[in-house]
């Protein structure tokens, strides 16, 4: 009963979060609703019994990606653009060409096709993973990742330095320019 | 191999009385029922440690500068907070009129749920702590850092040149600070072997010389930098910055007033009394009463909890200690004694925990000298 | 007695909708009680007095996203380590420590290798000094 509680908690909070990203005109109030969304999606991992990574999901991108982003935001100013007063449906068709409206229509099918599918596939799986008996996921992926996945493991270090030493070059000043 | 309250109580004959008067299918309402009332009781008690926090920090502070501090309501003025609570629940509720309000009103909510999440796990005593998750300090870990969030968002909110100033501030120190404090969380857990609470408070025991802060000199360094790393993501002096009177007004809640204020404030006090008992589970010696007193039985949990939050509150008045001792660091000496030490002696510890767990098979110092 | 597989999670849950309900319903019953006299001078944003010259929602300096860059880079890090120290102890007791050791030991070097190459290249200064001489004036926030 709780699982189907979580699940629908989260699985709203996910997709209202998603939807409200799009729909929302201030930049910050759209990082917010992001916010939300992981959190929910964070939720939904929660359900799958998945709880190191759910855990993760907090960890990384609520507590690192958003205040990245929020910084970001920053770095361009923040604040509000003065928004043009367009409504939905006014900008929808200004979005393209009549070809743009029938490959997204196609691309909506097919995704939503795939969608639907999976969505029975969990429905139908959903039940059974309420009964199991709790137990931790984070003992088996530690094993994993120092015996079959070990490789995995060194190399995303390796990865995470190019991202260090990159993040490091983007943001020093240019020579150049000379003293402030 | 987890437990929650609720497994606790499922030892005693009444919890299972009132499971066979609901009927047995009742389970998860029952399990619900009780884990609110827990909830609604740890709150209470810790909205009062909260409060009484404020009073502590007001008195002590009052002591150390040879004033008497609040006096005058209840004895010894006790109930201070209790009218500074009235006093701000009837206050105005003003919100800048060119402040963000949706956000204005959601940063409070995030440093509230950030610390409330927090005491899900914490480990009062083996019986009396709400839920033991698996990935314990690690869901701690990622629940505390709303509160970076929560200050950023009060600060950007307000539209206020102080309150940015204190916004950017404060949430660029949580952040760089929480590195050295996972850092040395991840030695802990190394010692522990697991990342529930429960787990790291058992791979200690009551006697000091097995507490995990004497374990080896790795680890013993290890508590100074998580205690720092503590102070600092809790926004305390000396490491104030983001809420520096003398140079930004009051930082981030500069534009908060009324009840708004109250939350950001008793989140504070809250987070202060988590990171405290958070430094007892990982380093004191959790809830291990001496002598063997305190078991399963509930005066021995009792027991365990007092242990428990002494342990805590000694931790809570040196916080408070420190904050009238030393002077305001500097924004860059700040970022040089993270980046810069706290950081580099982290790893190292990490390395030296390691290989010292590698060499002595997990012995501590003690069993090494001694035996 | 075992609890399902996610009632344990009750009490995160609970505790977060607290949490979130906590403050608009604090604040929605305080507005019967509370006096609301709105003016234009208290609702503008605290100056020291003075009034407010622009907004406070500026472009901010490059710093405070390298140091979230940073931080992310860690972050990962961290979730990366956490179980893997987590069993270090059960294989340390099989008797095949020395191997997780060269292996935590190699992914920490590589990591403390790009930690030392920002250090060096004076990526981690607060203040970025542009010559030696500078160095000495470099207290000054500013953003």
């Amino acid at each position: 009963m709780f699982a189907q509680i979580l699940f629908i908690l989260s699985a709203l909070l996910a997709v209202a979060g998603a939807l409200m990203v799009v729909f929302s005109r201030d930049i910050m109030h759209a990082c917010i609703y992001l916010l939300a969304s992981l959190v929910g999606v964070a939720g939904l991992y929660l359900t799958l019994g998945a709880d190191f990574l759910a855990a993760t999901q907090l960890v990384v991108y609520v507590g690192g990606v958003i205040i990245l982003m929020l910084f970001a935001i920053m770095l361009t100013g923040g604040g509000r653009e003065p928004s043009e007063k367009m409504k939905l449906l006014m900008q929808v068709p200004l979005m393209g060409s009549p070809r743009t409206y029938v490959l997204s229509f196609l691309a909506l099918l097919v995704l939503s096709l795939t969608v639907g599918k999976l969505f029975v596939r969990v429905m139908e799986g959903f039940t059974s993973v309420d009964k199991l008996p709790y137990m931790g996921t984070v003992d088996s992926i530690g094993t994993l990742l120092v015996t079959k996945h070990v490789l995995a493991f060194e190399i995303s270090s390796v990865l995470l330095l190019g991202a260090l030493v990159g993040a490091a070059v983007i943001a020093r000043p240019n020579k150049k320019r000379g003293a402030k | 191999m987890n437990s929650t309250v609720v497994h606790y109580l499922s030892q005693f004959q009444f919890f299972h009385q009132l499971l066979a008067m609901m009927g047995k299918e009742y389970l998860p309402l029952l399990s619900l029922i009780i884990f609110l009332l827990v909830v609604l009781i740890m709150l209470g008690a810790l909205s009062l440690v909260g409060g009484l926090g404020t009073y502590a920090e007001r008195k002590i502070s009052a002591d150390m500068q040879a004033r008497y501090g609040p006096n005058r309501v209840g004895p010894f003025g006790l109930l201070q907070f209790l009218a500074d609570g009235i006093k701000m629940f009837l206050k105005e509720d003003t919100v800048p009129r060119s402040a963000d309000r949706l956000i204005f009103t959601i940063a409070p909510i995030f440093c509230l749920a950030g610390v409330f999440g927090t005491i899900a796990v914490l480990p009062f005593s083996s019986g009396f702590m709400l839920t033991d998750l698996n990935v314990g300090i690690f869901y701690l870990l990622g629940v505390s850092s709303l509160v970076g969030i929560g200050v950023f968002l009060g600060g950007y909110a307000s539209n206020s040149k102080w309150s940015m100033l204190g916004g950017m501030r404060g949430a660029s120190q949580i952040i760089s600070y929480e590195i050295p404090v996972t850092i040395t969380i991840l030695a802990v857990v190394m010692l522990a072997g697991g990342l529930s609470l429960q787990t790291l408070v058992n791979s200690q025991g009551a006697a000091i010389w097995h507490w995990n802060f004497l374990h080896n000199p790795f680890m013993f360094v290890g508590f100074f930098i998580f205690f720092i790393g503590a102070l600092a993501e809790t926004n305390r002096a000396p490491f104030d910055l983001p809420e520096a009177e003398s140079e930004l007004v009051s930082g981030y809640h500069t534009e908060y007033s009324g009840m708004r204020f109250a939350f950001f404030a008793l989140a504070e006090y809250i987070e202060i009394f988590v990171v405290c008992a958070v430094a007892t589970a990982l380093f004191l010696g959790g809830y291990h009463v001496p002598f063997g007193f305190g078991g399963e039985a509930p005066l021995g949990q009792v027991l365990q909890v007092v242990t428990f939050a002494s342990k805590t509150f000694a931790l809570y008045y040196v916080v408070i200690w420190v904050r009238w001792t030393l002077p305001r660091l500097r924004v860059d000496q700040l970022m040089t004694l993270c980046w810069k030490y706290l950081t580099p002696i982290a790893l190292f510890n990490l390395i030296g925990t390691i290989i010292w767990l590698y060499l002595t098979n997990g012995r501590s110092i003690v069993a090494l000298i001694f035996g | 007695m075992a609890l399902d597989l996610l009632n344990i999670y009750m009490p995160v849950v609970l505790l977060l909708a607290i949490g979130v309900l906590a403050v608009p319903i604090t604040l929605l019953i305080g507005r019967l009680i509370r006096p609301a006299n709105p003016s234009q001078l208290k609702e503008t944003a605290y100056e020291c007095g003075e009034m407010p010259v622009g907004g406070a929602w500026s472009s901010f300096n490059i710093r405070f996203y390298v140091v979230g860059l940073i931080f992310i880079i860690f972050d990962v890090e961290s979730a990366l380590m956490f179980p893997v120290v987590a069993v270090f102890n059960k294989f340390n007791s099989l008797g095949m420590g020395g191997l997780i050791l060269v292996e935590i030991l190699i992914f920490l070097l590589v990591l403390i290798a790009g930690l030392a190459y920002c250090w060096r290249r004076g990526d981690l200064d607060w203040v970025k000094s542009y010559s030696a001489a500078n160095r000495s004036d470099s207290g000054v926030e500013n953003e």
